[in-house]
């Protein structure tokens, strides 16, 4: 036990956004060449592990899902809807190992955006935040990106309101505005994703959307942190399951202050991390579970990173100002 | 106001004032320094502090830094020290400028309020120091109105504008704006520039004494290894001591509580009640309750004050160390974990109270209310309850600066330590 304390005790003094910094290395290294090692880790992975480039140890499930929905009413309870659903399971099984982790760690899309943020600090341009009440509007456009996704590969099998069904040039519609279909196989040195499709109207407004969406991704990622993430469909339906994860970020409330540190570290501007005290569980729809809010947090044990039930690394006085003091040192060496 | 300030009689009154409050001094320290035994060595500087605090450090000399005097927790301090000025507190404990205050304000007005006005006017500020701008927030309606008699006492007061919720996003962004201008005020005054090196200078200065101050809290809490009356005059000094020499004498004193720990050397019994204090801010020399309490008996291990806890309790933290980041980092520390009555809802201030009595062991709360503070009166109803809720016994006081109380007082306080062992004893049973 004394053992486990001590692991304990150097955790929560840790500096997990350094330790941060290198996995997501790592996992962008993996994600974007991990093919070429001969990695396969299957097609149903809950990030941008995307297909397009050739060295892709795997497929992000939104394709699988998309390509899986595209089946007719009547095949929902067939060996195809079961295949729909056992895939859908092995979705479940990677998510919830890592929960939202998998944005903040793994996601390659998410990666780049911390490296542009980073790079925007090196330089001294401020970033902006959105107000909150357009945030509040904002938020929920990956919900609608997430139902359409759904809906638009069923609507190209089924008929809907006796409407006749979708344009096949639909197939995979979100993969066709998606920014890691055009980001990701670059890694390869494959420029090929860069184009706008002519052959019809249909494919010429995919097409272009999905350039002007690989723009705004670069643009939107330099002036706000985390860009993107916000419409991320992905994210959307990893928050639906993030309750019955296994890693769990957690508050008690009663030790919070208020003082909105969390808050002012937070990538993705979650005010209820700071304002809310009266949810224990803390994973917020936008949570990318980076674990900045626990490491900004002065009070014992206020916030709390689990397993299961076994935390693993929480917020505490000493970690914080022992953090606080590093940062101090790395800052004075910058200048 | 000028001419009478020049005048022979008035030069009179302030210097009598001026004697009775050094004797108020003498008489506070006598009763916090002297009639105990088992002080901290490292109080001595403390002490010193206080017992010259009305004598001027440089012999009327003006230092060639700006002072900027602060009325309030609300102003945050690292502004003031980034833009090169000094940052003094100057709400006042003393009797005796209290009754030079109520030429000015209603009878019935807080004693706080009246005494801080009574010392600004005949310049009886800590260290005797003349402020170049007095910053009053707009926190309750007594210090609000303070700057309205600007031109009769011939200071500059600038109102600090504050929200009078907390809670609201509208709030935060009137609160920013406030900020901002009081930058754009200091900036004028002293004519320096707000710079995104010296703010994180200011930052980095405020959060070392904050480390200090919750170590000292730690240590306090842990093991009674230092009396409530001296943790009192530690955190009063940090109105009007240079931060840095604060720092390092609390460092000292962290270093001789630490020892004190390890050797087992308690200043009181472990019986004694663990006492919590709350409500109107005790400021030196109006020490009448806490040296009460301790005289008596119980131990306070912990204050929701203003003037203690509240004021050093919360680092601003940031994201990224530039200005467009650290202002309001800035802000947000100084409005969002305020526990100060004036905001409504302030549910904040229960939660704290009450997740302190379960940190710190809490036996009993004595709950301050000065005569004429209206705020922390009505707030006596919501604490009131939320404490019988939690079983907590609780002693609710109206006093203020006046000596006059000390006997029903010392009944009072007698009593509900008595209940306080009594209780103990019926648990142990």
């Amino acid at each position: 036990m004394n053992i486990l304390q001590n692991i304990k005790y150097k955790a929560d003094n840790a500096n997990v956004s350094r330790l941060r910094f290198w996995i997501q290395l790592l996992t962008f290294i993996l994600i974007a060449y991990g093919g070429y090692l001969f990695i396969h880790i299957g097609s149903q992975v809950p990030t941008f592990a995307c297909p397009y480039n050739q060295g892709s140890p795997g497929t992000c499930y939104l394709i699988a899902m998309q390509h899986g929905l595209h089946l007719k009413w009547s095949e929902l309870v067939s060996y195809r809807g079961l295949a729909f659903f056992t895939g859908f399971l092995s979705f479940i099984g990677f998510f919830i190992v890592f929960n939202k982790a998998w944005c903040g760690f793994i996601c390659p899309l998410g990666t780049l955006q911390d490296w542009i943020t980073k790079l925007r600090y090196r330089i001294g341009i401020r970033f902006s935040r959105y107000d909150s009440l357009s945030f509040q509007k904002l938020k929920k456009v990956k919900y609608v990106l997430l139902i359409l996704l759904i809906a638009i590969p069923l609507g190209m099998s089924n008929s809907f309101f006796g409407l006749p069904p979708i344009n096949h040039d639909m197939q995979a519609p979100f993969c066709q505005v998606c920014p890691g279909r055009t980001i990701m196989p670059l890694a390869s040195a494959d420029t090929s994703q860069f184009f706008i499709d002519f052959t019809n109207k249909t494919t010429l407004v995919m097409s272009t959307l999905g350039m002007l969406i690989t723009g705004l991704f670069f643009v939107g990622a330099f002036a706000k942190k985390r860009f993107f993430c916000f419409f991320c469909p992905m994210s959307a339906l990893q928050f639906m399951f993030s309750r019955i994860g296994i890693l769990r970020l957690t508050k008690n409330g009663s030790k919070c202050t208020k003082c909105g540190n969390c808050y002012r570290v937070c990538d993705v501007g979650i005010l209820g991390i700071a304002e809310d005290i009266t949810s224990k569980n803390i994973v917020k729809d936008d949570c990318m579970m980076c674990f900045k809010c626990v490491e900004a947090c002065p009070e014992d044990d206020c916030l709390d990173v689990k397993v299961f039930n076994a935390k693993i690394f929480s917020s505490t006085q000493e970690g914080f100002f022992k953090r606080y003091n590093q940062q101090d040192k790395l800052v004075k060496k910058n200048e | 106001m000028k001419d009478i300030q020049q005048s022979d009689r008035f030069q009179r009154v302030v210097k009598t004032a001026s004697i009775h409050y050094d004797m108020e001094i003498s008489k506070t320290m006598a009763a916090i320094a002297d009639n105990f035994s088992d002080n901290p060595a490292a109080m001595k500087y403390f002490y010193e502090k206080h017992r010259d605090l009305i004598r001027s450090e440089s012999d009327g000399h003006q230092p060639l830094k700006k002072i900027i005097s602060t009325l309030c927790i609300h102003v945050p301090v690292e502004l003031i020290l980034a833009v090169g000025a000094i940052p003094v507190r100057s709400c006042t404990g003393a009797y005796s400028t209290d009754q030079i205050g109520a030429e000015f304000l209603p009878a019935k007005s807080c004693p706080m309020v009246k005494s801080t006005l009574g010392a600004i006017s005949f310049n009886l500020l800590p260290g005797k120091i003349q402020p170049d701008l007095i910053i009053n927030p707009a926190t309750c309606d007594q210090k609000k109105k303070l700057g309205d008699i600007d031109e009769e006492l011939s200071k500059k007061f600038y109102l600090l504008e504050m929200p009078s919720t907390k809670d609201s996003e509208e709030a935060r962004e009137y609160w920013l704006q406030t900020v901002f201008k009081l930058i754009r005020k200091l900036e004028y005054v002293t004519g320096n520039k707000l710079t995104a090196k010296s703010l994180k200078l200011a930052i980095r200065k405020v959060a070392k004494a904050q480390q200090l101050y919750r170590k000292f809290n730690q240590l306090r809490t842990a093991a009674p290894v230092i009396l409530g009356k001296d943790a009192l005059l530690v955190t009063n000094a940090f109105f009007f001591d240079d931060i840095d020499r604060w720092s390092l004498y609390l460092e000292l004193l962290n270093d001789e509580l630490e020892n004190r720990i390890k050797t087992n050397f308690h200043v009181v019994n472990e019986r004694a009640p663990r006492i919590l204090l709350t409500g109107s801010p005790s400021v030196f020399p109006n020490m009448k309750l806490p040296i009460l309490v301790e005289e008596l008996g119980g131990i306070i291990v912990s204050e929701e004050f203003c003037s203690s806890s509240r004021m050093l309790w919360d680092t601003v933290a940031v994201d990224e160390w530039h200005l467009y980041d650290m202002i309001p980092a800035i802000a947000d520390r100084y409005l969002k974990p305020s526990t100060c009555p004036n905001f409504s809802p302030n549910t904040d201030r229960k939660r704290k109270i009450l997740a302190a009595i379960e940190d710190y062991r809490i036996d009993g709360v004595v709950y301050q209310t000065f005569t004429g503070c209206q705020l922390y009166d009505m707030e006596t109803r919501v604490i009131g309850k939320a404490l019988e809720d939690a079983g907590v016994q609780t002693l609710f006081v109206e006093t203020d600066y006046s000596p006059e109380d000390i006997g029903q007082l010392t009944t009072r306080v007698e009593a509900f330590l008595h209940s306080l062992k009594h209780n103990r004893k019926k648990l142990a049973l």
